[in-house]
């Protein structure tokens, strides 16, 4: 195999990861990118700009978050002391616009369903530390982190003397069945997922992989 | 409000959702002043340098392929 392929294949390879990464993220994409604009209004805001449409479209957009519980109990508190924030910019009583009161009324209702009250200026003061975006998930996060800390150890292991992607494979499968190494057995799986998406037959390594599989399912109900 | 690192982050993610690595390498370094010890933030960001690394290798290699067609 030539380095040209053999480079447009690991391209491939880390770009299907980082997707795979993203897919598996998606949900708390979409979460982290409206927190992140509404961090720039609330910033903007602080700088003494006019934020009414902004937080308008804000607002239309994200309508569904109180609907659907789309947020944690952190990033809903987060979210409503930005906007707790946002609000101490607007001026209230008889001064304030229909649009103002409109946006103000919804950012009421934000702050009351995410149990945050705003008597004064100095709540903003006192808010919490930046850390409390961590919420209950991050422990099967890091977990299955760690879990692909390993298997990329396996993998660039494995790799380091081989030139072909099919012999990484071979040893992977070796290493699954005659170890009975689970990691080994999941690099396998991926690396097998991946042949098959770029063409390659795979149905020999499937049968091994299904029998490695078997013997260290085995071993695990014997173990248990 | 977000802290840099943590905007860093969160913008290295949403560029890598567009497949913009580049943006998302920027964005990755920015963020490791806090996150370098989180072991999937490494996992991410390595993985995105070396995939910026290999698209330059190929771009060079591209370009030596090129040269040989033309000297050919």
């Amino acid at each position: 195999m030539s380095e040209y392929l053999q480079l447009k294949s690991l391209e491939g390879l880390i770009e299907s990861f980082l997707q795979k990464v993203v897919n598996l993220k998606q949900d708390r994409l979409s979460v982290l990118d409206g927190v992140n604009r509404l961090d720039d209004i609330a910033r903007l805001n602080d700088d003494g700009s006019e934020v009414t449409d902004e937080i308008g479209n804000w607002f239309a957009e994200h309508n569904n978050w109180l609907n659907e519980n789309v947020l944690s109990g952190g990033e809903l508190g987060r979210v409503g002391k930005m906007l707790s924030e946002i609000k101490s910019g607007f001026q209230v009583g008889d001064q304030c616009s229909p649009a103002d009161k409109k946006i103000i009324n919804e950012i009421e209702r934000w702050t009351k369903f995410a149990g945050v009250t705003h008597k004064s200026r100095k709540f903003v003061l006192k808010r919490g530390p930046e850390e409390q975006i961590e919420n209950g998930n991050s422990d099967t996060i890091s977990k299955f982190g760690e879990y692909l800390d390993r298997v990329a150890d396996i993998y660039k292991d494995l790799s380091g003397n081989s030139k072909h992607i099919m012999s990484v494979l071979d040893s992977s499968l070796k290493s699954a069945l005659l170890q009975k190494n689970k990691e080994a057995l999941i690099l396998s799986a991926y690396i097998i997922y991946y042949l098959k998406q770029n063409g390659y037959l795979t149905g020999a390594y499937v049968k091994r992989l299904k029998k490695a599989e078997e013997i260290i399912s085995k071993q695990e109900k014997s173990n248990a | 409000m977000l802290n840099r690192f943590e905007k860093s982050y969160c913008l290295a993610l949403l560029n890598l959702k567009k497949k913009d690595y580049r943006s998302a390498l920027e964005n990755f370094n920015l963020a490791a002043g806090t996150f370098q010890k989180d072991k999937e933030f490494n996992l991410i960001w390595k993985s995105t340098e070396l995939l910026i690394e290999v698209k330059k290798k190929l771009a060079e290699t591209d370009n030596e392929m090129i040269e040989i067609e033309e000297v050919l």
